[in-house]
């Protein structure tokens, strides 16, 4: 069995996680990450990508409100090209009657957050489309993010740093020795989901960075965590209704912000307690309440063409909690299992949102320095992670790019204006064992047509793209050990042109079933269609049907049984009852 | 003077529909909002390709029809007029200049999809033919650098994985076409440039070995594709076969082509861009349907309605988030559960398809449109094609079979009323 030996195990490839190996690594501790699909695989890739101003919270939970802000204010430096400054409005509906908009105005003075009200013809002008009977306009800095891009450039300035990122690389048991009294975990024993082999990471801290999975992880040591797993579902729209996130000015509920992200805008969200955050079902109902809700700040929104609908679960905790999900504390939760539980060497850290990974990086690598015994300063907060040198993403970025340099004929995805350059190289430059995880590197298939016409595209340029590699027995990166892991970057259809040819290194083997690719990645898109399938997202799902069923045949192609790590999908969906399908 | 039959939809069973309708002297007009989805389509003539959860394709489809639901429209028309209807669409498409030939027995035949799986059809277009999965000869599949909408390697990867000897070759761009944004239908019309022609058979002659039959993408001409395809044919002295490609599908358009040119030659008008909006209907008799167009509605009259709108696709289906799913039209009848939670498995690919559209239109014995009690609801409307209920054509893969022979049983019951003068209550029921 392969060993490693580390300061620091993370546990957990989503925002937490690679912050936490971010900011261990800055500081100059020895740092590996392990994430069991591919990074941001949980919730961060999930979630509606929100950069919270901190109003959301300024009435209801003011120390949260106050993370957000100064949170915020950071990540617009460290972070800037993930994210869109699209700036944020609080609004008043009818049905938003009572004093909750002067609490808000007066709660955001308090905590620091800089809330104007500005006058409706302004509001309207900038946001037509907001509900006309609208009565008053907060602005705030909220913001879109992209969580994908913000933890792959987190990653990367990680590794920029030392650390070591392991993806498909699932914890099998975590590694304790002592008794009563003095237990300690001492590393996790780690299973290569693509090799098929057992690792072992020894290390002095281990942190559990698992999200909604970290009562999972925990429980491996013998340790009880109840995390909370609320459900939150959301829908995306087809085009941007709007370009300011919008948000209901009344207390949190479901369905009262709506986030211009990207090409589309998304709707959310609710908040269910849920048993098991790995397979998540959407009800018609919580479709339904999102459109309601949704038609309330831009009236006809649930005529719109629905693209999609998923779910991610939000890790909430709060000790001894046993209420409804919604009203459990969004604050940041560090437990000290040393102190709580008399187990050394193990830290779960969990709760907190997007907006506030970073500082709950910072509060777990201070206590991880406290446990080693040294003292070393926190640099995240003023250290920019690669990319942020672009400044601001905007909408054009890559209409932009494949006008200026031509690149019409190449594009595989016309949605989200992705070419078969861009898939190359992230193919070729990043673990890459799925379709979905290419999704999440340059947004394959993300837009309208959900991947109706790129799937096929994207399997033939992977499979050009393999034997084209065992043609000239080239490798890139990988066989020296650092790959460029250039996803870090807004995805750049001119730079990705420019660049030399791409040329798979030699751990990509899943990519070798193009069978498997297609069928995985179609129901993976199947997933979030289904719910919302009607009008004419039905029709372009008929025309994805006529392509795959009628043109190529794809569910009579050889497939030997074979098993992709997306196959729990196909599994768990073809035996809807069958939970337990995904272990 | 008044129309005897107004044809809704410009799809294959819209525009078999009128041509059969038109052979039999009826004064016809197609109306149509869109171009059929005939563009979307390989062109070839599926009858039916699986049956149910059945791993297995159909071998022989006439003698599989009995294990269908009792009412798809194959069982309404029956094996017989089913194949005689096809038959009949042969001869109409040679006559159009698009020679059609399946096999002799019957059967089914095999030839490679876009991903080298192979595809059962009933009667393939003279530009397929020599795709067939029983032809002993090896391929060589033939592609073009950077073109988004074909893969050779993967066709021959899978189809030798099946056991068939197969070789690819990717040839230049620069061979087909200047510019990168061409679209299939755009580097099928400049195939038909002679100069063009001739540096693709120069360029296959360096890559095709002796005895290889030649694979390419459905771009070998649009027009004048039987000349391209003898050119290359006779110049290579092999068999050249064209492998479907993302829609649109060239040879579907061809095939849409052929039809409404065979309809203008017979005097029938396809108007295109004719969303039917509304109808007026005295007495369960429909008098006219009305069009939107930019300056006005418009009123198109007729003795006789043919609705071939399509299912989801087409257009003849629409649907929203209340759970509401109706024919867009006349608002007919349908069979689709009425629980939006009931319409999709959870499996994209599951073989037995998906509920919502296996639903559609119920007719009778005569393809007119009944309702759950079984009575007619329009004196005067007859249903044909992918709008009928208890068929699902993209999973069973008999899309153009149910097209063919639904369109010409619905017209072949409106002559036994336009004729015969028989009344519509009293036609006879045809299933064997």
């Amino acid at each position: 069995m392969k060993r490693y030996s580390t300061d620091v195990l993370v546990i957990g490839g989503g925002s937490t996680g690679t912050g936490v190996a971010w900011d261990a690594a800055l500081r100059g501790l020895r740092v590996i990450l392990i994430e069991k699909r591919d990074l941001t695989h949980g919730t961060t890739g999930r979630y509606h990508g929100l950069l919270h101003s901190g109003g959301r919270y300024a009435v209801k939970d003011p120390q949260s409100a106050i993370e957000c802000i100064e949170e915020n204010r950071i990540l617009r430096r460290t972070h800037t090209h993930c994210i869109e400054d699209t700036g944020g409005f609080f609004v008043v509906t009818p049905e938003d009657e009572g004093d909750y908009p002067d609490r808000f105005k007066a709660a955001c003075a308090r905590v620091g957050i800089p809330c104007e009200e500005i006058p409706l013809k302004e509001a309207f002008r900038r946001e037509p489309l907001l509900n006309p009977r609208i009565s008053r306009v907060f602005e705030v800095p909220d913001a879109s993010a992209d969580s994908f891009l913000a933890t792959h450039a987190t990653a990367q300035a990680a590794r920029q740093a030392g650390a070591q990122i392991l993806v498909y690389h699932e914890v099998v048991d975590l590694l304790t020795e002592g008794g009563d009294g003095d237990r300690r975990v001492v590393g996790a024993r780690v299973r290569d989901v693509v090799r098929g082999e057992e690792v072992c990471i020894d290390a002095a801290i281990t942190v559990n960075a698992g999200g909604a999975w970290a009562g999972k992880i925990a429980a491996m040591a013998g340790i009880p965590v109840n995390v909370i797993p609320g459900k939150g579902v959301m829908v995306a729209v087809n085009h941007r209704l709007v370009n300011t996130v919008i948000n209901r000015c009344k207390m949190p509920s479901d369905g009262d912000i709506l986030v211009p992200v990207h090409t589309v805008a998304i709707i959310g969200t609710t908040d269910e307690r849920v048993a098991d955050p790995e397979m998540l079902t959407i009800e018609p109902w919580e479709v339904e309440l999102m459109l309601q809700e949704g038609d309330k700040l831009v009236p006809g929104l649930s005529r719109s063409r629905i693209l999609r609908a998923w779910a991610g679960v939000r890790p909430l905790y709060q000790e001894g909690y046993t209420g409804e999900s919604r009203n459990a504390t969004r604050a940041l939760a560090l437990l000290d299992h040393r102190q709580r539980d008399g187990v050394f060497g193990f830290l779960t850290i969990t709760g907190g949102k997007w907006t506030t990974f970073r500082l709950m990086a910072e509060k777990t690598v201070d206590k991880v320095c406290e446990q080693l015994g040294t003292n070393r300063p926190c640099l995240t907060a003023t250290t920019p992670v690669p990319g942020a040198e672009q400044g601001y993403y905007w909408l054009g970025h890559r209409l932009h790019e494949v006008e200026e340099a031509r690149l019409q004929g190449d594009l595989i995805c016309e949605c989200e204006l992705v070419t078969r350059t861009m898939i190359e190289q992230a193919a070729a430059n990043n673990p890459t064992v799925t379709l979905d995880d290419l999704r999440r590197d340059v947004r394959l298939g993300m837009g309208p047509c959900q991947g109706g016409f790129c799937t096929f595209r994207a399997v033939g340029v992977l499979h050009e793209l393999r034997l084209r590699t065992q043609e000239e027995a080239q490798t890139t990166g990988d066989a020296n050990g650092e790959p460029p892991w250039n996803v870090a970057y807004m995805q750049s259809p001119r730079q990705a042109f420019q660049a030399k040819p791409a040329a798979l290194g030699l751990n990509h083997s899943p990519l070798d079933n193009p069978n498997l690719l297609l069928r995985d990645f179609l129901q993976e898109r199947w997933r979030g269609l289904r719910p919302v399938l009607w009008g004419r997202q039905l029709k372009q799902e008929r025309l994805d049907e006529l392509i795959y069923l009628t043109i190529m045949n794809v569910d009579h192609l050889p497939n030997d049984g074979a098993a992709s790590p997306l196959t729990a999908f196909w599994q768990f969906d073809t035996a809807p009852n069958a939970k337990e399908a995904d272990q | 003077m008044m129309l005897d039959l107004l044809v809704i939809g410009a799809g294959l069973a819209g525009l078999t529909a009128a041509l059969r309708a038109a052979e039999a002297g009826l004064r016809v007009k197609v109306i149509s909002k869109g171009m059929g989805a005939l563009y979307w389509t390989p062109g070839t003539i599926d009858v039916l390709g699986y049956i149910g959860a059945e791993e297995r394709a159909v071998q022989r489809p006439w003698e599989r029809l009995d294990e269908l639901p009792a009412r798809h429209p194959y069982r309404i028309v029956g094996a017989g007029r089913a194949q005689a209807a096809l038959e009949w669409f042969r001869a109409c498409a040679a006559e159009l200049g698009l020679e059609y030939n399946g096999r002799e027995d019957g059967s089914n035949v095999f030839t490679p999809s876009p991903v080298g799986a192979w595809r059962p059809s009933y009667l393939l277009p003279a530009g397929q033919r020599a795709g067939d999965a029983e032809d002993d000869r090896p391929m060589i599949i033939v592609g073009f650098q950077g073109m988004r909408d074909f893969y050779p390697h993967l066709i021959a990867s899978n189809l030798k994985a099946q056991g068939q000897a197969v070789r690819f070759a990717m040839l230049p761009w620069s061979v087909l076409s200047e510019r990168r944004d061409r679209n299939t239908v755009q580097l099928a019309e400049a195939l038909e440039d002679p100069k063009t022609q001739q540096r693709l058979i120069d360029a296959l002659r360096l890559v095709v070995k002796p005895g290889e039959r030649i694979g390419l993408p459905a771009i070998l001409g649009r027009e004048a594709h039987s000349q391209v395809l003898t050119a290359l044919a006779q110049e290579l002295n092999t068999a050249v076969f064209e492998i479907a490609t993302l829609p649109p599908g060239v040879p579907g358009i061809r095939l849409a082509t052929a039809l409404r040119r065979g309809l203008e030659q017979c005097g029938v008008r396809v108007e295109i861009g004719m969303e039917a909006i509304d109808f007026h209907a005295e007495d369960g008799t429909i008098e006219f349907v009305e069009t939107a167009t930019s300056a006005r509605p418009l009123k198109h009259r007729a003795k006789w309605f043919l609705l071939a709108t399509g299912g989801v696709l087409g257009g003849g289906f629409d649907s929203n988030h209340e759970g509401r799913f109706w024919e867009t039209v006349f608002d007919l009848p349908l069979t689709t559960p009425p629980d939006r939670q009931q319409w999709f498995r959870p499996l994209f690919l599951d073989p037995q398809g998906h509920p919502a559209l296996r639903g559609g239109v119920a007719v009778n014995e005569a393809f007119q449109p009944i309702d759950a009690a079984g009575n007619v609801v329009f004196n005067n409307l007859w249903a044909a094609g992918g709008l009928l209920a208890h068929a699902d054509p993209i999973a069973e893969r008999s899309l153009e079979g149910v097209a063919i022979a639904s369109a010409v049983a619905a017209v072949e019951a409106i002559k036994a009323q336009a004729f015969a003068r028989v009344d519509h209550r009293a036609f006879p029921s045809e299933t064997p």
